[in-house]
């Protein structure tokens, strides 16, 4: 029997509870048009109904689950921690990823609030390398826990010399 | 240093391209006698109009742009309705080019493009100037990069006439064939002369039948475009030399010099160098066919900067690869990933021949079913050959990996580069026992990736990848403050 995982531990901190319903708001954001999209093909033109019709049958099917099933999953995998020396989050969901950064090669630290986070009181902590490809984005954190974890973020960075890169 | 001209002699360079865009012109009237064939005017025309334009266009530059270098700043100002000034601070200079068109090698100019690495920013170079005389130009370039004018003794690569073999072979060759038959049949057509009347007659191709002719065709595109490819490659490349040189405060710089008609240098500072690629496409693999590029931060990968190498053998590849890392780290022992990633490949060769037949399956059952039999051997081939490129190693102070299908990339990068490490695992991946492992860095493509190793074995890649950070989260050390960890790990069990 192969090992399957990946031998990383989780990070210490779950994201808020909160962020469920950001991500199932985003998938009806997705769900949804199409649905809309796809249901007035079907009642307008006549033509496309053998396509459309098992198009909405799938998508009442496969859109509740996604729109259910992927934000729990996600809150199960979602999680982060700062340490000293270095920031690590777990994301995903189908596809999981881990990131870790050294603190010594953090370039920018953001917090992001987009409509959908300041409704449900949520924030975006985006930290970024010289790497175009680096970003680690830990999303549904509290805001006051995001700007707090920003401000030592940038405030062990000011102290290590070097460019980064 | 006061503000400075481009070279005046970029006037008489100008006038030389007004009178050799008027030439052709003027020869095909002169031997059609003044009665051109309409289609064919508009080409020369055109060529006459883009002569005359360009040198206006150069006169007015040269009357309107000054350049000088200050102790920080190299600055440049230019244009007429739209004035520009552009200044870039010298320590981000990261490259001086020199290059000449023939016209500009004639009259002694060359080209100068600094390039401040706004890889990020702008897919472009800061600046050229556009043209200095040849001796303005190389003490200039001398003076930001601080590099010695004379080559080292010894090269690390030089020349080689059978490299042609390696760069006349390829789809590029067609285009190649398509370009200089459409330029011939036109150009032929404006002198008054019937290209197709002399291609008939050249053989009974009715009699032939339509197979032999078209075969015939495509062996004579094949070569013609490989005589065009042949000549282009050594324009562009002959007199190629590779050398290290200091360069300012005590560094060394990557120097490739090549050209026949126009010099194109290229300095690459050492001190940003990260690491180094060497790429096999698949198709060529039999006959050991190679790019090298090197992986440097503020160089954009698609810039042809990062090409120390013409495309060549193999084994030369290697050996300057581990020259310019000063590392034999690309000829490390890789250790192959596990036979699930073979599994793994299958299964998308399979799925992709099935959405290909899918495509086609409103046209019947019959062509689907043909298109998924022709689809499926290429898919599952490369399938294998995505397995087989696969593999990682650490060396040293290198991480090396290799990967691709179509070309096999074997990429050196250096650890103390790396800024990050990601690690990815789908959950096919996760059935399969698979995750893939990628070192973030500023350099080149910006992660280079370990795909598909065994799942048990990311850790301690990603461990190695970025020594002393990834420790504390491996599985089984427990978070900074010592609180015991009750974990569950999704689908784990």
């Amino acid at each position: 029997m192969v090992n399957r995982e990946v031998l990383l531990r989780p990070p210490r901190h779950r994201v808020e509870r909160r962020a469920i319903l950001l991500w199932a708001a985003r998938a009806l954001g997705v769900v949804l048009p199409l649905a809309g999209a796809l249901a007035v093909a079907h009642a307008l033109w006549d033509a496309v109904r053998p396509w459309t019709g098992p198009g909405l049958l799938a998508l009442a099917v496969a859109g509740p689950v996604y729109a259910t099933g992927m934000p729990l999953w996600r809150y199960a995998v979602h999680r982060w921690e700062t340490t000293d020396d270095a920031v690590y989050a777990a994301a995903g969901w189908f596809v999981r990823e881990w990131r870790i950064a050294p603190v010594s090669r953090i370039q920018t630290v953001d917090t992001v609030r987009g409509p959908f986070e300041q409704l449900l009181g949520l924030s975006t902590l985006t930290v970024t390398t010289a790497s175009s490809s680096g970003a680690i984005r830990i999303s549904g954190l509290d805001p006051q826990q995001a700007t707090r974890a920003a401000e030592r973020l940038s405030e062990i960075t000011g102290r290590t010399p070097g460019d980064a890169t | 240093m006061s503000w400075q001209r481009l070279d005046a002699r970029m006037i008489l360079a100008d006038a030389l391209r007004v009178l050799v865009s008027l030439l052709p012109g003027v020869l095909a009237l002169l031997l059609t006698g003044f009665e051109p064939e309409p289609l064919a005017i508009g080409p020369l025309a055109g060529l006459a109009v883009w002569g005359v334009a360009g040198a206006v266009a150069d006169v007015v530059r040269w009357a309107t742009t000054r350049y000088r270098i200050t102790d920080a700043y190299v600055e440049r100002r230019t244009g007429l309705f739209v004035r520009t000034h552009r200044s870039v601070r010298r320590d981000r200079i990261r490259s001086v080019d020199t290059s000449a068109r023939l016209i500009q090698r004639l009259a002694g100019l060359r080209r100068v493009t600094i390039g401040a690495g706004q890889m990020n920013t702008a897919m472009e170079a800061a600046f050229t100037l556009d043209a200095l005389s040849k001796r303005d130009a190389e003490a200039l370039r001398r003076r930001l990069t601080g590099s010695a004018p004379e080559p080292s003794a010894e090269p690390m690569a030089a020349f080689q006439w059978r490299w042609i073999v390696y760069n006349v072979t390829g789809i590029w060759a067609l285009v190649t064939a398509a370009g200089l038959m459409w330029g011939g049949f036109w150009t032929a057509a404006s002198f008054g002369l019937d290209p197709g009347a002399w291609l008939n007659s050249l053989a009974d191709w009715e009699e032939l039948g339509p197979v032999p002719t078209a075969a015939t065709a495509f062996a004579a595109a094949v070569l013609l475009g490989g005589v065009g490819r042949a000549c282009s490659f050594v324009t562009e490349h002959a007199h190629f030399r590779l050398d290290r040189i200091p360069g300012e405060e005590g560094g060394t710089i990557l120097r490739t010099t090549q050209g026949l008609f126009k010099t194109r240098e290229v300095t690459r500072d050492d001190r940003r160098l990260r690491g180094v690629t060497v790429s096999e496409p698949l198709l060529w693999r039999w006959m050991g066919m190679a790019d090298t590029t090197v992986i440097t931060t503020g160089l954009s990968m698609w810039s042809s900067s990062v090409s120390v190498l013409p495309r060549g053998p193999v084994r030369l590849a290697r050996r300057v690869a581990a020259a310019v890392i000063g590392d034999p780290a690309l000829g490390t022992p890789l250790r192959r990933h596990p036979r699930a990633a073979l599994r793994r490949r299958l299964l998308w060769g399979v799925l992709t021949a099935s959405a290909g037949a899918l495509l086609v399956l409103p046209a019947g059952s019959t062509p689907g079913a043909v298109a998924f039999a022709v689809l499926l051997p290429p898919a599952l081939g490369l399938a294998c050959a995505g397995h087989l490129a696969l593999g990682h190693a650490v060396a040293g102070d290198y991480l090396v990996v290799r990967a691709g299908a179509m070309t096999r990339a074997t990429s050196a990068l250096r650890r103390d580069a790396v800024s990050g490490v990601q690690v990815r695992q789908s959950l096919l991946q996760w059935r399969l026992g698979l995750a893939g492992v990628w070192a973030m860095t500023a350099a080149g493509e910006g992660a280079y990736g370990a795909r598909d190793m065994a799942a048990a074995e990311a850790a301690g890649f990603a461990s190695a990848a970025l020594p002393g950070y990834v420790e504390q989260f491996r599985a089984g050390s427990l978070p900074a403050d010592r609180t015991p960890l009750t974990f569950s790990v999704p689908g784990a069990g």
